[in-house]
């Protein structure tokens, strides 16, 4: 891991992972009568162990000056990998929970495989996890291939990844032990908050360096969309996550708003979090590895450029829409119901350009899995953005709203949409990466396409139909004018829907595995000669004295 | 505070919808600026040169 | 070529503050409206803070995740308000901080559930949700009677509460470990003045049955009574209810 590290890097590694080790153990003494505790011991054992491995490795010799005409690739194979690593873990919990609802005791009595905590280990596992390691990763690797330019330093690529998982692994064991700041999908408490701001900036500026470095004048869009996710996820973390805490010694923080207002910034990050984390990366990674895929330039660039800035723009607003019938101001809920239709128009036009793309190369499309992955992603991604402003509607949402099919909708984006086009990155980015032919099996890409997308389907059936009936039942009345159901009458009525969605999960969660395996089988073959050996991959900057006095 | 919250909602709904023109048409304009036609060419074509996999 | 490169660098730079600000300004335009909204909220002088206990309680809500499946918020609509009570006013959250408005209803909202079961019935269904509903797919919450309510940093919480805005006195923040279990525990004496400080229509009783020790099922059944019960500002509005009729959706 560290081979490609020169001394000087080796010791500003061996720096922070001491600095890491001393914050780790700080924060677990001020946390030892508390929960804190376990996440401070969490930190500083990462510290001790990153420290040793650097000792350890400090003297295996540097490498050679002919480092900086490749590519750092590094960071992001250990990116895939994670990702991969929490995509498996993630859904399996994911499909844990589901079946919890059908055979609710089923939690051995104690409280950690309880309903509740075990789905935000299952929501920020995929979320985070999943989709956090693969864009930090694709992230990395596109922006070096559109800039023509190496990452523009070595030690920080790995800060984020492994101060991203470290973030990852507090979050998901917190919620076990019942550390939540019970903001969905920002539920990790004061520390984790400060701790993930941080990698954050570092994400933020590497990637700014290395555009700076760029031999191409023009910034590739999809650099744009990786930056929009970078810079406004950062503004949504901090400001949503704005809390006192008990003490310093203590896990738990008070929220510094409460209600209407809090509710308002929640879901104004709650949707800008599916706007830039789960729209805006993966419309990056689309923008990239579909035309790639494809061997086909993106069907309009223009068109591109202006859905990017609707998007940019109109996700902001659109937010309250979550909050619909609720104390929520009238005008603020019909503010985010407009946005919220006006988002279609930048929507279709990513998930049309995509598709228009792919027009001419249908052949491939038949043929090759990992792109069939990318096309289905767009379709999803049509179909989920219109269901999405279709529910923004306020008399659709006071049907919709509170019942399983929002629950469908987002796993229609979910599934459908981000991990069908991660996928399709992976699976192109993988033989390259590890300098392979192709990957281990085209026959189990196959197998991990149809049962994504079986999965997928059954999942997000069973969920439009729970949920519309749900909304229907409590707003039944018989003919005496009383309400027709009891709300448990409700509950039983979901049970056939419920094992439905647990086996389309499950089917899933398979197709993840299958996909860890192929991706392992890859990374075991034979590596391919380079097919030029003596022409380096990036151009010369500069003169030769020049460069090895800037690095 | 000297903004009460009338004022505030009133520049939320036009000064927003302003500004959403001023984005929208900027961004229209220079998508569509011909000078920039060729740049954006050649930045669609410039992935798939085959030399950086 | 160096002087090349400053150019790229700052249109690098240029295009981060462009997204920045585009980003923001919608942002920034359709919340700050919100902060003052504390003009246009109801009144409610009524409005009592949560006693110790209660937030321990509300606490422990938050730490099972009982918001991931349950709800509270009443939205404004007819079956909704002949289901579960008067729509939520923004006034009845405004100590809440995090608000616990919720986002599915896996289960019945509890925005008013307070009063509405005994203290037994509530006890009864934490431990054994199929119990008392047959058909309930609640997980059951035993651990909660079993494990002892720890109430030595009350006084922490209810200063951190303080400190983003919510008026504990400096009485309340001095007596919070006493008042936590002497709200449990009624004979013992242990919340002398505990009425004076949280009003005299607050519940001070063994809310889980169990004499011998205050437990998180004390707690936590604490909180639930009094959902929907901090102020009467709901009963008040009740005449002028401007309800929504599903079909049409219609206008305010």
């Amino acid at each position: 891991m560290i081979s490609q590290l020169t001394k000087t890097e080796r010791e500003i590694a061996l720096l922070l992972t001491i600095l890491l080790a001393i914050s780790g153990s700080i924060l677990g003494l001020m946390g030892r009568g508390d929960l804190l505790g376990y996440h401070g011991a969490l930190l500083a054992i990462a510290g001790y162990a990153l420290t040793f491995v650097l000792i350890k490795d400090h003297f295996d010799p540097e490498p050679g000056p002919k480092r900086i005409e490749k590519y750092y690739d590094d960071p992001i194979k250990v990116g895939i990998v994670l990702a991969i690593f929490w995509v498996v873990i993630g859904t399996f919990v994911g499909d844990w929970v589901a079946w919890l609802l059908v055979f609710p005791d089923a939690t051995f009595d104690a409280g950690w495989a309880s309903f509740g905590r075990l789905r935000p280990v299952h929501t920020s596992g995929v979320i985070f996890g999943f989709g956090g390691n693969a864009l930090i990763a694709t992230s990395f690797h596109v922006v070096q291939r559109t800039t023509r330019a190496r990452l523009a330093d070595r030690v920080s690529p790995w800060v984020v990844i492994v101060g991203f998982n470290l973030f990852c692994l507090m979050a998901a064991s917190g919620y076990l032990m019942g550390i939540t700041a019970s903001k969905e999908y920002a539920e990790p408490e004061w520390y984790a908050d400060i701790f993930l701001t941080i990698i954050w900036v570092v994400y933020f500026v590497l990637y700014m360096r290395t555009l700076a470095r760029r031999e191409e004048p023009h910034i590739y869009v999809a650099n744009w969309y990786f930056l929009a996710f970078i810079i406004v996820v950062a503004i949504l973390h901090i400001l949503n996550n704005l809390a006192v805490p008990v003490s310093f010694g203590h896990a738990k923080s008070y929220s510094l708003f409460s209600g209407v207002q809090d509710a308002m910034l929640q879901w104004w990050y709650g949707h800008n979090a599916v706007a830039f984390f789960l729209t805006a990366g993966f419309l990056g990674m689309l923008y990239y590895y579909l035309p790639k895929r494809a061997g086909r330039p993106i069907f309009s660039y223009r068109l591109s450029i202006i859905s990017f800035w609707g998007i940019v723009f109109l996700y902001m607003w659109a937010g309250s829409h979550h909050l619909h019938y609720t104390a929520l101001p009238h005008w603020v809920q019909t503010l985010g119901m407009t946005f919220s239709i006006m988002l279609l128009v930048p929507s279709w036009a990513s998930a049309g350009n995509a598709l228009m793309t792919l027009n001419g190369a249908w052949g491939k499309v038949r043929d090759d899995a990992t792109l069939r992955f990318m096309m289905v992603a767009a379709v999803f991604y049509g179909l989920s953005t219109f269901e999405g402003s279709f529910m923004a509607i306020r008399p659709v949402n006071s049907l919709s709203h509170y019942t399983d099919w929002t629950v469908g909708h987002v796993h229609a984006g979910a599934l459908g949409w981000v991990a069908m086009i991660t996928f399709g990155a992976i699976y192109t980015l993988t033989p390259w990466l590890w300098n392979k032919e192709r990957m281990y099996s085209n026959k189990l890409i196959e197998v991990h396409f149809w049962l994504a997308l079986i999965g997928t389907m059954i999942y997000v059936f069973a969920m439009w139909n729970s949920g519309i009936i749900q909304g229907l039942m409590w707003r039944a009345y018989n003919e005496n004018g009383t309400l027709a159901y009891s709300f448990i009458e409700s509950v039983a009525a979901m049970k056939p829907y419920y094992v439905a969605r647990a086996i389309g999960g499950f089917l899933f969660f398979l197709g993840a595995v299958v996909c860890a395996y192929n991706v392992w089988k890859t990374i075991q073959l034979p590596a391919v000669a380079a097919k030029n050996p003596d022409k380096p991959p990036l151009p010369a900057r500069g003169s030769p004295t020049a460069l090895s006095a800037a690095e | 505070m000297t903004f009460d919250h009338q004022t505030l909602a009133a520049i939320a709904k036009s000064y927003g919808l302003i500004y959403m023109m001023i984005v929208f048409v900027g961004s229209v304009i220079y998508a569509c600026w011909p000078s920039n036609q060729s740049k954006f060419d050649r930045a669609a074509k410039s992935i798939l040169r085959e030399d950086d996999e | 070529m160096l002087k090349n490169h400053a150019k790229l660098e700052r249109t690098a730079i240029g295009f981060a503050f462009a997204i920045m600000l585009v980003a923001s300004i919608g942002g920034f335009i359709e919340i700050a409206p919100l902060f003052t909204i504390s003009e246009t909220v109801e009144d409610a002088p009524d409005m009592r803070v949560y006693t110790p206990l209660e937030l321990a309680g509300r606490n422990i809500y938050v730490r099972e995740g009982c918001y991931a499946c349950h709800s509270q918020m009443v939205r404004t609509l007819q079956d909704e308000v002949e289901r579960y009570g008067h729509y939520s006013l923004a006034v009845e959250s405004k100590y809440d901080h995090p608000m616990l408005w919720g986002s599915k209803r896996t289960g019945p909202d509890l925005a008013r559930l307070g009063d509405k079961y005994s203290d037994e019935w509530h006890v009864a269904h934490l431990l054994n949700p199929r119990a008392v509903s047959p058909q309930s797919v609640m997980p059951a919450y035993r651990w909660l009677l079993r494990n002892e309510l720890k109430a030595n940093d009350m006084p922490l919480h209810l200063r951190a509460m303080r400190k983003v805005g919510v008026p504990y006195t400096d009485a309340m923040i001095a007596n919070a470990t006493a008042d936590t279990y002497g709200q449990a525990n009624p004979d013992s004496g242990a919340a002398d003045g505990f009425f004076e400080r949280y009003g005299f229509d607050s519940n001070s009783r063994y809310f889980d049955g169990d004499k011998r020790k205050v437990t998180e099922m004390d707690a936590l059944v604490a909180y639930l009574q009094i959902l929907g019960e901090l102020t009467d500002a709901a009963d008040q509005t009740a005449g002028a209810a401007n309800l929504e009729n599903d079909a049409e959706g219609a206008t305010q």
